[in-house]
């Protein structure tokens, strides 16, 4: 068999995926982003890249969720705020503690362990509302699966949001900084050291939840569920089990999302609700499902915020992105990268 | 005589029955009516607490409308509220226009909204419009928490109500009103040809689809009719409690109808409006009761929401349909228009 196509070049490849939808939207974002640079400072790249890289860890747990286990998720905003919270507990010991016997090991460790184990929080508690709120709808009824686990994940978002009034009050529970290090100086910016590590930080766990996803035997499974559950259980993939652990890693996610950006988002009551917003405007700006897609989304969503704020006024933070949805719902509704689980029709 | 009595007695029922209301319902219809004077309730502050609980009712039966028969979560839903309530609200206080016409013209922005909403996302997955819907919300909160020339923003607008006394009576029969024309407005849609294809989507898409139904034109009428009256009785609102603020179109008050549409049944109608009176009264008892403890009230929301989706998800029109649906007495029959 002859390829009867003419030879192509790398060059013609580019073009053509700068034609595609996310080609466009990538190329346009750059396009902004440097606009936006020259126009203001660095900063709108240094809080982009910081802030981004978070939307996107958040993102890629809810994209996960829906891809695996079809919830709409609603609560991974307050994954956000119990991750905040808990990092907010495990790291003010530790700073007191610090102030009487300064210790510079204890002082580089410590908001790492507050980090993890906030991470950790947001896993178990997450893999408690699988156990004890998803799995006993799934044993009764599969009818209108997804509008009856968005309402029950409502359910959990009002529950933890005054659940945490009632018993933390409403009081803005933050830190300064993790770490009291001098800044860095990149091409002139300086950035602090806890930016520069949020960043790097997200980074590594996004490669290695793409390395996990990819290789190890979890992740197969976990991937061979979303494609379909019937055939998975039919292989002996336990379901149970893949559900608790989607559920986990997600709320998981969440969590150290919020636990990253305690210097930047206080723990009270309703601080998930702008995170919430972020990632499920990603979500649908990269395609219902799509977790790859997620961590580019996650970077122009956060640019678009920041030039909302930057260029319009804070209160618009919510209205200005909305027209970035219309016109992707009207043009691409299965989001810029497409949706590869199930289709965004309704069939 | 006895004869000419029953017939007379038949017509008043048949007359009833043609707009969707049972003798049974009618029946608790004229109960709420009369439950301001009954003792425990006929003080100001309980009066106050049961418009509240009739307007939710009726908020509840209009998400309902689009939750129960299509089965789209309307998670923006106290926005369109707010839509009517701020344009009757803010032509009311800088135009000069009568409230009682306002209300009526508040409709048109929340209708529109509706229909441009459900157009841009009802064709795709149900999830497309819940959250497309709140997007929409948090959009005009944005906007009206902002544009203080015209809102007031935050500060809350003030606006002149519908009558000039203070008392909250004659408030409470425009809201039962109110809420018995959505009442019979939404049964009759349902009980149309309408509501028989808003059925079938809701429950089998392919079936529907099959039998020459196009979804999403239905949905949209569907939407767009539960947005519109949300304008009107947000226009209520407005002109009652006499300030308004953003905060009307939150996500926690759309929340709020939401459970009470959810404990009261879904795709009943009625059952949201059965469920609000207990409801408010119990919220309202636990935050004036437990005035410490600030936000065990939504606390319990939740819980209720979990619990009600898991356990019983049918609400109170299960429970009336176990008790009293299936009953083989004689007269819960005939209350029920079960007898022919």
């Amino acid at each position: 068999m002859i390829d009867a196509r003419p030879e192509r070049s790398i060059l013609n490849h580019f073009a053509d995926g700068a034609r595609s939808a996310a080609g466009i939207t990538i190329l346009a974002t750059a396009a902004l982003l440097v606009a936006a640079t020259i126009d203001k400072g660095p900063y709108i790249i240094v809080n982009t890249i910081v802030t981004g890289g978070m939307w996107a860890l958040m993102s890629m747990g809810l994209a996960l969720v829906f891809g695996v286990m079809n919830i709409p998720h609603f609560a991974v905003g307050e994954f956000f705020m119990t991750g905040g919270l808990l990092a907010f507990f495990a790291v003010t010991p530790f700073n007191d503690f610090l102030s009487r016997h300064p210790q510079p090991f204890v002082s580089a460790i410590s908001p790492l362990i507050a980090i993890f184990a906030a991470a950790l929080g947001g896993y178990l508690l997450g893999v408690l509302s699988e156990y004890i709120i998803f799995r006993p709808l799934r044993k009764r009824s599969r009818e209108q699966w997804v509008m009856n686990t968005f309402l029950l994940t409502l359910g959990i978002s009002v529950f933890m949001i005054n659940g945490h009034q009632l018993v933390f009050g409403t009081e803005f529970k933050g830190i300064v900084n993790y770490w009291n290090y001098p800044s860095l100086s990149i091409f002139g910016v300086y950035i602090s050291f806890d930016r520069v590590f949020v960043f790097t930080f997200a980074v590594i766990v996004m490669a290695a939840l793409g390395v996990f996803m990819k290789f190890a035997r979890m992740g197969q499974a976990i991937r061979a569920v979303s494609q379909d559950e019937t055939g998975a259980l039919m292989v002996g993939i336990r379901l149970n089990k893949i559900h608790a652990l989607t559920m986990g890693l997600s709320c998981g996610l969440g969590a150290l999302a919020g636990a990253c950006l305690l210097f930047m988002f206080p723990s009270y009551p309703t601080v998930g609700i702008g995170p919430l917003y972020n990632a499920w405007f990603v979500v649908i700006v990269v395609g219902l499902g799509n977790v790859a897609g997620t961590v580019v989304g996650g970077f122009i969503v956060a640019l678009f915020q920041i030039l909302t704020t930057v260029y319009i006024g804070e209160g618009y933070g919510f209205v200005v992105p909305s027209i970035l949805i219309i016109i992707i719902l009207i043009f691409k509704p299965s989001g810029i990268f497409g949706s590869p689980v199930r289709g965004v029709l309704d069939r | 005589m006895e004869h000419s009595n029953r017939a007379n007695n038949g017509g008043i029922r048949k007359a009833l029955g043609n707009f969707g209301i049972t003798p049974l319902g009618g029946l608790s219809f004229v109960v709420l009516a009369l439950l301001p004077f009954i003792p425990p309730f006929n003080k100001e502050y309980l009066i106050r607490w049961l418009i509240g609980a009739v307007l939710l009712g009726a908020q509840a039966m209009a998400f309902d409308f689009t939750s129960g028969y299509i089965s789209i979560v309307n998670f923006g839903f106290c926005a369109f509220f707010g839509l009517g309530a701020y344009t009757s609200a803010v032509l009311a206080a800088k135009a000069g226009v009568s409230p009682w016409l306002g209300m009526f013209i508040g409709v048109f922005p929340a209708a529109l909204l509706g229909f441009l909403t459900g157009v841009l996302t009802l064709r795709l997955r149900g999830i497309f419009a819940a959250v497309m819907a709140w997007f929409v919300g948090l959009a005009l909160m944005g906007i009206t928490t902002k544009w203080i020339k015209l809102t007031e923003g935050p500060l809350g607008l003030n606006t002149p109500t519908l009558l000039k006394t203070s008392a909250n009576l004659p408030y409470f029969y425009i809201v039962l009103v109110m809420m018995i024309v959505v009442y019979i407005v939404l049964k009759r849609v349902v009980a149309s040809p309408i509501g028989l294809a808003f059925k079938a989507i809701g429950q089998n898409m392919e079936a529907a689809r099959t039998s020459g139904i196009n979804p999403a034109r239905y949905r949209i009428i569907n939407f767009t009719l539960s947005c519109a009256f949300a304008g009107w009785l947000g226009g209520f609102y407005a002109h009652y409690y006499g300030v308004l603020m953003p905060d009307v179109m939150s996500t926690a008050k759309t929340i709020e109808v939401l459970v009470v549409a959810y404990i009261g049944g879904r795709g009943s109608l009625w059952g949201g409006m059965f469920a609000a009176i207990p409801f408010v009264y119990a919220m309202e008892f636990i935050r004036s009761f437990f005035s410490k403890l600030s936000g065990l009230n939504l606390l319990l929301y939740g819980l209720f929401l979990i619990l009600i989706m898991i356990y019983y998800p049918g609400g109170v029109a299960q429970i009336y349909q176990t008790l009293v649906g299936k009953s083989k007495n004689r007269i819960i029959r005939m209350l029920t228009n079960k007898d022919k």
